[in-house]
C-alpha cells in the first residue's frame, strides 16, 4: 500500500493539514484584511478539518499505526520518539477532526455579523492543531507544546465576543486558571524530570527504578501532571473555568472547548498514564495513581452532575454536564489495573468519540438558540418545537445519548463503561463505588436533561414568537451531529474494536 | 412428506390476515369484513381437515420455528405441534369459527348493527389466538395466546360498549380470569425454572423431565418431586379453572352473555372456554404424574357440574340458562380428566363444542325471532312457527341432556363410567362421580325446561305471536350443527362397543395413536400407565357396570326431563320456582357467589391495598423525594462553589491540589 512507501513524517498529515489550512487563513487575511466574504472563510476552515478527518479514517482503515505484527502498517515514531502516530493518536485525531468540522460548518451563520472572520476561524484551526498534536505527543516537552497551541488560541476564541462583557470576562477566566493550572502542569513535568532525568515517555518509564529514593518527588511531579490533564479535560477540582468560559464564549466554541480540548485532555491523560508510568512500577514506588483517578472520577461526575441539576440557564447546564462526562471518561483510567483494562479503556475513548457528536450537536442547538435569539434560559427554550421541530428532534437525540438511554450512541459507551468498570473490579473493589456512582449520576442527569426536552416539546412558549429562521450551516452540523450519534449505534461494533484495539495497544 | 405440515401456520395465520383486512378495509367492504373472515376461518377449516387426514396417514409433528429469546439454560421458541388431539381441536375450532361468522352475516349484518368491521376484526383475532394456542407446542407460547384469547373475549364481550353492563361485564371476565391467568403465569415460570424446558413433547419436553425426576427421588426447593409437580400441576390449574369458568372462578361466565350471541356461541363453544379444559388434555401426561393433582381436577369437575347446574334451574333468561349449561359441562370434563378419562374428557369436548354452539346459535335465532327479547316467559309457542330454528334447538337440548342417542350421551355417559370404576376404589372419586350423577338430573329438568317455555305452550308476548323471519346463513349452521349433534357420538361408541366386542371406539383410538406412527408420550394407554389409576367394576363385571352406569345416567335424565314436561309442557305455564320458597333466593342469588368475591375485593383486597399504597406513599415516596431534596440541596450547594470570582477558584484548586497530595502521600508512604 501506498501508505507504507511515504516518508515518515507523512503520518503526521492530519495535524499538519490543519495547521496549513490556518496558514491558508492567515495569507488570505493579510491579502485581504477584514475580509468578511463568509462563504470562502467557512469554507477552507471546513475544507481543511474534513481533509485531516479524513486523512485520519483513511490512516486507521489502512492500518496506519497498527503494529506490523499485527497486519498493519506499523506505528511511526517521529523525531526519536517525541511524537508516535498509533491507532490512539489517530482515534482521537478523528475526534478532533469531527468537532472542528462540525463547528467550522456551524460557525458559518453563527458569525454572520462579526467582524473577525479569518481570525476565529485560524483560531479554531490552530487549536485544532495543537489537540491534533497532543493526541501524537509521546513525550512531556511536546506535549506541554501542543497543549499550549491548544490552550492559547482558545483564551482569544473565548473572548472573541469583544463587545460582549460576558465574553471578556469569561475569556479573562479562562486565560487566569490556564495559567495557573499550566504553571502547575509544567512545574510538574520538571519534577517528573528531576526524578527520573527523562522527558520521553518510554524513557520515564525505563528510569523509573532511579526514582526509588525520591519516590515523593515523583509522586507530587505526577500529581501536577495530573492537575495539568484536570485542568484540561475539566476535571474537579481544576474544573471551574468551564462553566465560565462556556457560558461566555460564543456556543460553537463552547462545543469545540467541551468536545475536542476535552478530549484532546484525555488523550494525553491516557498517554502518559500508561506509558511513562506502568501501574505496577508505580504501585512499588506508593504511587498508586489510579486511586486518584477514582477519586477524581467519583468527585467530578458527582459535582458535574449535581451541579447541572438546577441550573436555569441551558449553556451553563451543558457546561456542568460536560464536567460529569469528565468523570465518566476518568473511569477509563481509574479501571486500569496491573494486568487489563483495555476494555475499560477503549469504553472510554469511545465515550469521548460519541460525546464529540451528542455534545456538540448540543452546543450547536444553543449556538441555534442564540443566533435565532430566543433567551437563555429553559424558560426561553418552550415550545421551540412548534417552530423548529428538526431541530428540536435532533436535541431530544442528544438529551437522551447525553443520559445514556438506548438505542443512541451515549447508552452503549456509558454501557461498555460499566461493564468495564465491573470487570475491574475484581481486581480493585474500589471499582464498584465508581460503577455506583455512575449510574446514580447517570439517573440524575436524566432529571435535567429531560427537563430540556420537556422544554422543547411539551410545554408552551411563555411569549410568542415569529416563526424562525432555518440557518443552513448550523442545520446542517446539528443534523448530521444527530444522525451520528443515533447511526454510530449499528457501527458500534467497528468503533468498539477500533477503541478497544487502540487502548490495548498502548497499554503494555 | 413435506407437504401438509408446512402450511400449518398458516391455519393460525389466515384469520389473522382477516382481522388486518376487516380493522383497515372493513368499512368499506360489502358485509363490513365478514367474507374475509368466513373465506379466512373456511381456509383454515379445510387446512385443519388436511391436518387431520394427515395425522390419521400417520404422522405427526413437532417442529420448533423460531427462537425468539435464547439463553443459556432455556430458550424460548414458536413451534408448532400437530398430534391427534390438536388436529381434532383445530377442526373443532375452526369449524365452529366458520359457522360463526356465516351466522353472523343474519345476526349482526341483517339486524343493521354498528362497529361490523371492528366486530368481525375482533372475531379473526379470536380464532387466530385461539389455532395459535392449539397449535402452540411449548407451554409459554401457550400462554402468551391464551393470554390474547383472554383479551379478544374481553373485546367481544364489551362489544356492545356503550351500554352500562357490556362494558362491566367485559371487565370481569377480563379480571377473573386473569386471576387464573396470574396463578398459570407462576406455573409457566416455575415449570420453566425447574426443568429449563417448555415443550409440551419430544424427548426433551417437561413432562419427560418430570418424569425422570420423580423416578430419580429428586427434590425441589425442600419437595419432593412428586409433590413439586403437583405444586406446579396445580398453579397451571390456575389458569384452567379461570378460563374454562370452573368453580370458584366461574362468575365471569354468565356475565360475558352481554356480549352478542354470536360470540357466545364462541366463547363457550370452542375457544375461551375450551381453552382450559384444552390445556389440561395437552398437558395430561403432566397431571397424569400427580394422582392429588388429578383428584382435584376431578372434584373441582364433578363439584362446578352439579353447583352450576342448580343454578341454571331458575333462570329465566334463555342465555343464562345455557351459561349455566356451559359452566356445568365443562364440569364434566374436568371430572371427566380428573378421573384419567382422558378420551371420555376429549370426547365430551368434541360433542359439547358441537352441541353448545348449536344452542347458542339457536338462541341466536330466537332472540332473532323474538326482536331481541331474551326473557323466556314471553316466549313460547314458537315451534310450529320456526320449526328448523326448533327441530335443531331441540337436537341440541337432547345432547345437552344426554338423552340417548344423541352426542351428549355417549361422552357424558364415558365421563360417568370412568368416574364410577374409579369411585369405587377411591371414595373421593365417588363422591366427585355421586355430584355428576346429581347434577345429570338438573340438566335434564333446565335443558327441557328452556326447551319448553320458548317453543311449546302459548306465544306469551306480540313478538312471540309475530315472530321475526330467519334466513338461510341462519339456518344453514343450525343443521350443520344439529346434524353433528346428534351423529357425533358414533365416533366412539364405547359401551355399544365394549359390550359387542365391537372395535368402533374410534376417537380412543386416534387419540392412542394407533393411526400414527412413532407418537411416544402423548397417547392415551401410556397416560393411563403414568396415572396408574386402579378401577373395581360392579359384581365384577365391565359390562354389568357399564348398564348401571349408563341406565343411571339416562334415567336421571329423562326424570329430569319428565319433570320439566310436567311442570312447564303446558300452554300456560306458571313460574314453579316460587314454591321453593328460599331456596330459589339462594339459587337465583348464585349462592351470593358474587356478594362473596365483592366481598374477598372489598373487604380484604382493599384495605391490603390501602396499606400497600399508604407504605409506598409514606415510605417509598418518602425515599424517593428524600432523594431528589437532597440532590437538589446538593445541586444548590454545588453551585454555591462557583462564587465567580477568580480568585477563589485559585485558592480552591491550590486547596484541592494539596488535599491530593496530602491523601495520597500519606496512604503512599512518601512522607517516611
Amino acid at each position: 500500500m501506498a501508505v507504507l512507501e511515504m516518508p515518515e513524517l507523512t503520518a503526521l498529515a492530519p495535524p499538519m493539514i490543519l495547521a496549513l489550512t490556518a496558514l491558508v487563513l492567515f495569507t488570505y487575511d493579510s491579502i485581504n484584511p477584514r475580509s468578511t466574504n463568509r462563504p470562502v472563510i467557512a469554507g477552507v476552515a471546513a475544507v481543511g478539518s474534513l481533509a485531516s478527518l479524513a486523512v485520519a479514517v483513511w490512516f486507521i482503515l489502512a492500518g496506519v499505526g497498527t503494529p506490523v505484527a499485527e497486519g498493519g502498517n506499523g506505528v511511526f515514531d517521529l523525531f526519536e520518539g517525541q511524537l508516535i502516530v498509533d491507532q490512539m493518536a489517530l482515534f482521537f485525531m478523528i475526534i478532533v477532526g469531527v468537532v472542528t468540522a462540525l463547528v467550522s460548518i456551524a460557525s458559518y451563520d453563527y458569525l454572520r455579523d462579526h467582524a473577525y472572520q479569518a481570525e476565529y476561524y485560524s483560531l479554531v484551526l490552530l487549536a485544532a492543531t495543537g489537540m491534533s498534536t497532543m493526541a501524537a505527543s509521546n513525550s512531556l516537552v511536546t506535549i506541554f507544546i501542543s497543549l499550549e497551541l491548544a490552550s492559547l488560541p482558545s483564551f482569544a476564541l473565548v473572548a472573541i465576543l469583544k463587545s460582549n462583557r460576558g465574553s471578556v470576562e469569561a475569556g479573562l477566566k479562562y486565560f487566569l486558571i490556564g495559567a495557573l493550572s499550566s504553571a502547575i502542569f509544567v512545574y510538574g513535568i520538571s519534577l517528573v524530570y528531576g526524578a527520573t532525568g527523562h522527558m520521553q515517555l518510554d524513557a520515564i518509564a525505563d528510569n523509573l527504578g532511579a526514582a526509588e529514593e525520591m519516590n515523593g518527588l515523583l509522586g507530587i511531579g505526577v500529581l501536577m501532571l495530573i492537575g495539568g490533564f484536570a485542568y484540561k479535560t475539566a476535571s474537579v477540582p481544576f474544573h471551574f473555568w468551564a462553566p465560565e468560559a462556556y457560558e461566555g464564549a460564543p456556543a460553537p466554541i463552547a462545543a469545540f472547548l467541551s468536545s475536542a480540548s476535552k478530549a484532546a485532555g484525555f488523550v494525553i491523560a491516557f498517554r502518559v498514564f500508561t506509558t511513562a508510568f506502568p501501574l505496577d512500577v508505580m504501585q512499588t514506588l506508593g504511587i498508586d495513581w489510579s486511586l486518584v483517578f477514582i477519586v477524581l472520577a467519583i468527585v467530578t461526575m458527582t459535582v458535574g452532575n449535581f451541579a447541572a441539576a438546577t441550573q436555569n440557564n441551558v449553556k451553563r447546564m451543558l457546561a456542568y454536564s460536560s464536567v460529569g462526562h469528565a468523570g465518566y471518561a476518568l473511569i477509563g483510567l481509574a479501571g486500569l489495573t496491573v494486568d487489563g483494562g483495555e476494555l475499560v479503556l477503549g469504553a472510554a475513548m469511545m465515550h469521548l468519540l460519541v460525546y464529540g457528536f451528542m455534545n456538540t450537536g448540543a452546543f450547536l442547538f444553543v449556538a441555534l438558540a442564540e443566533y435565532w435569539g430566543v433567551g437563555r434560559t429553559f424558560e426561553d427554550y418552550n415550545g421551540l418545537s412548534k417552530q423548529a421541530p428538526i431541530a428540536c428532534v435532533a436535541l431530544a437525540v442528544f438529551m437522551f445519548s447525553l443520559a445514556g438511554i438506548p438505542p443512541f450512541g451515549g447508552f452503549w459507551s456509558k454501557y461498555f463503561l460499566f461493564t468495564g468498570a465491573l470487570e475491574a473490579a475484581s481486581a480493585n473493589p474500589w471499582l464498584l463505588a465508581v460503577a455506583a456512582a455512575l449510574v446514580i449520576n447517570s439517573a440524575l442527569s436524566l432529571y435535567y436533561y429531560s427537563r430540556l426536552v420537556k422544554a422543547v416539546w411539551i410545554e408552551d412558549p411563555v411569549l410568542e414568537r415569529e416563526s424562525l429562521s432555518q440557518p443552513t450551516g448550523l442545520y446542517a452540523a446539528i443534523v448530521v451531529a444527530a444522525v451520528m450519534t443515533v447511526l454510530i449505534l449499528p457501527g458500534f461494533g467497528p468503533v468498539a474494536d477500533a477503541a478497544i484495539g487502540a487502548a490495548g495497544a498502548i497499554i503494555p | 412428506m413435506v407437504g401438509a405440515f408446512e402450511f400449518a401456520p398458516a391455519i393460525a395465520l389466515l384469520p389473522l390476515a382477516a382481522f388486518v383486512v376487516a380493522l383497515v378495509f372493513g368499512n368499506g367492504m360489502p358485509k363490513k369484513g365478514a367474507y374475509a373472515g368466513i373465506l379466512a376461518t373456511a381456509g383454515s377449516l379445510l387446512l385443519s381437515l388436511w391436518m387431520l387426514a394427515t395425522v390419521a396417514g400417520g404422522e405427526v409433528y413437532n417442529e420448533p420455528l423460531y427462537d425468539w429469546a435464547i439463553g443459556d439454560e432455556i430458550t424460548f421458541h414458536f413451534g408448532i405441534l400437530i398430534d391427534p388431539l390438536s388436529a381434532l381441536m383445530l377442526v373443532i375450532v375452526s369449524l365452529v369459527a366458520l359457522l360463526v361468522h356465516i351466522f353472523s352475516l343474519g345476526y349482526m349484518n341483517a339486524e343493521g348493527e354498528t362497529g361490523l368491521p371492528r366486530y368481525y376484526a375482533e372475531l379473526g383475532l379470536f380464532t387466530f389466538s385461539m389455532l395459535a394456542f392449539v397449535l402452540a407446542d411449548n407451554l409459554l407460547m401457550a400462554f402468551m395466546f391464551f393470554e390474547l384469547v383472554g383479551l379478544c373475549s374481553y373485546l367481544l364481550i364489551g362489544f356492545w360498549f356503550r351500554t352500562r353492563s357490556a362494558p362491566s361485564a367485559a371487565k370481569k371476565a377480563f379480571l377473573v380470569t386473569r386471576f387464573g391467568d396470574y396463578f398459570f403465569l407462576i406455573g409457566v415460570v416455575a415449570i420453566g425454572a425447574t426443568f429449563g424446558t417448555l415443550t409440551f413433547a419430544g424427548d426433551a419436553s417437561f413432562v419427560n423431565e418430570a418424569q425422570s425426576a420423580i423416578d430419580a427421588g429428586e427434590t425441589f426447593h425442600g419437595f419432593g418431586a412428586e409433590t413439586w409437580v403437583t405444586i406446579l400441576g396445580l398453579l397451571v390449574l390456575g389458569g384452567v379453572i379461570g378460563k374454562s369458568a370452573q368453580f370458584p372462578l366461574h362468575t365471569w361466565l354468565p356475565d360475558a352473555m352481554e356480549g352478542p350471541t354470536t360470540v357466545s356461541a364462541l366463547i363457550h363453544a370452542a375457544t375461551m372456554v375450551a381453552a382450559g379444559v384444552y390445556l389440561v388434555a395437552r398437558m395430561f401426561g403432566f397431571y397424569a404424574l400427580s394422582p392429588t393433582a388429578l383428584a382435584i381436577i376431578a372434584f373441582v369437575g364433578g363439584f362446578t357440574a352439579l353447583f352450576a347446574a342448580t343454578m341454571g334451574v331458575v333462570k329465566d333468561d334463555i342465555k343464562q340458562v345455557l351459561a349455566y349449561s356451559t359452566i356445568s359441562q365443562y364440569g364434566y370434563m374436568m371430572l371427566g380428566l380428573g378421573v384419567g378419562g382422558y378420551v371420555a374428557g376429549v370426547f365430551h369436548l368434541m360433542n359439547h363444542a358441537f352441541f353448545k354452539a348449536l344452542l347458542f346459535l339457536g338462541a341466536g335465532a330466537v332472540i332473532i325471532l323474538m326482536h331481541h327479547e331474551q326473557d323466556m316467559w314471553k316466549m313460547g309457542g314458537l315451534k310450529d312457527k320456526a320449526p328448523v330454528t326448533y327441530y335443531t334447538f331441540l337436537a341440541g337440548a337432547l345432547a345437552l341432556a344426554g338423552i340417548v342417542p344423541f352426542s351428549g350421551f355417549w361422552s357424558k355417559d364415558e365421563i360417568l363410567y370412568d368416574a364410577i370404576i374409579l369411585g369405587l376404589e377411591e371414595p373421593i372419586f365417588l363422591v366427585a362421580y355421586s355430584m355428576g350423577l346429581l347434577a345429570v338430573f338438573f340438566t335434564g329438568f333446565y335443558t327441557f325446561r328452556m326447551v319448553f317455555l320458548t317453543f311449546h305452550g302459548k306465544p306469551r308476548s306480540e313478538a312471540a305471536r309475530d315472530p321475526h323471519p330467519v334466513g338461510m346463513n341462519v339456518k344453514i349452521p343450525l343443521i350443520v350443527l344439529g346434524v353433528l349433534a346428534l351423529l357425533a357420538g358414533v365416533v366412539n361408541l364405547a359401551p355399544v362397543g365394549k359390550i359387542a366386542g365391537m372395535d368402533i371406539m374410534f376417537l380412543e383410538y386416534w387419540l392412542d395413536g394407533q393411526y400414527t406412527e412413532g407418537m411416544t408420550g402423548l397417547t392415551y394407554s401410556e397416560y393411563s400407565d403414568t396415572a396408574g389409576l386402579d378401577t373395581t367394576y360392579i359384581a365384577g363385571s365391565q359390562t354389568i357396570t357399564l348398564l348401571i352406569a349408563g341406565a343411571l345416567a339416562l334415567g336421571l335424565a329423562l326424570a329430569g326431563a319428565i319433570v320439566a314436561h310436567v311442570l312447564y309442557n303446558v300452554p300456560e305455564p306458571v313460574p314453579h320456582t316460587e314454591n321453593l320458597g328460599a331456596a330459589r333466593e339462594v339459587l337465583r342469588s348464585n349462592y351470593y357467589q358474587d356478594e362473596v368475591q365483592v366481598w374477598i375485593a372489598q373487604g380484604l383486597a382493599m384495605p391490603t391495598a390501602r396499606m400497600a399504597d399508604r407504605f409506598d406513599q409514606s415510605v417509598i415516596d418518602g425515599v424517593v423525594n428524600g432523594v431528589s431534596s437532597v440532590s437538589l440541596f446538593g445541586s444548590g450547594g454545588m453551585k454555591r462553589l462557583q462564587t465567580g470570582v477568580v480568585t477563589n477558584y485559585a485558592a480552591l484548586i491550590v486547596l484541592g491540589f494539596i488535599a491530593l497530595v496530602v491523601g495520597l502521600g500519606v496512604y503512599g508512604g512518601w512522607f517516611v
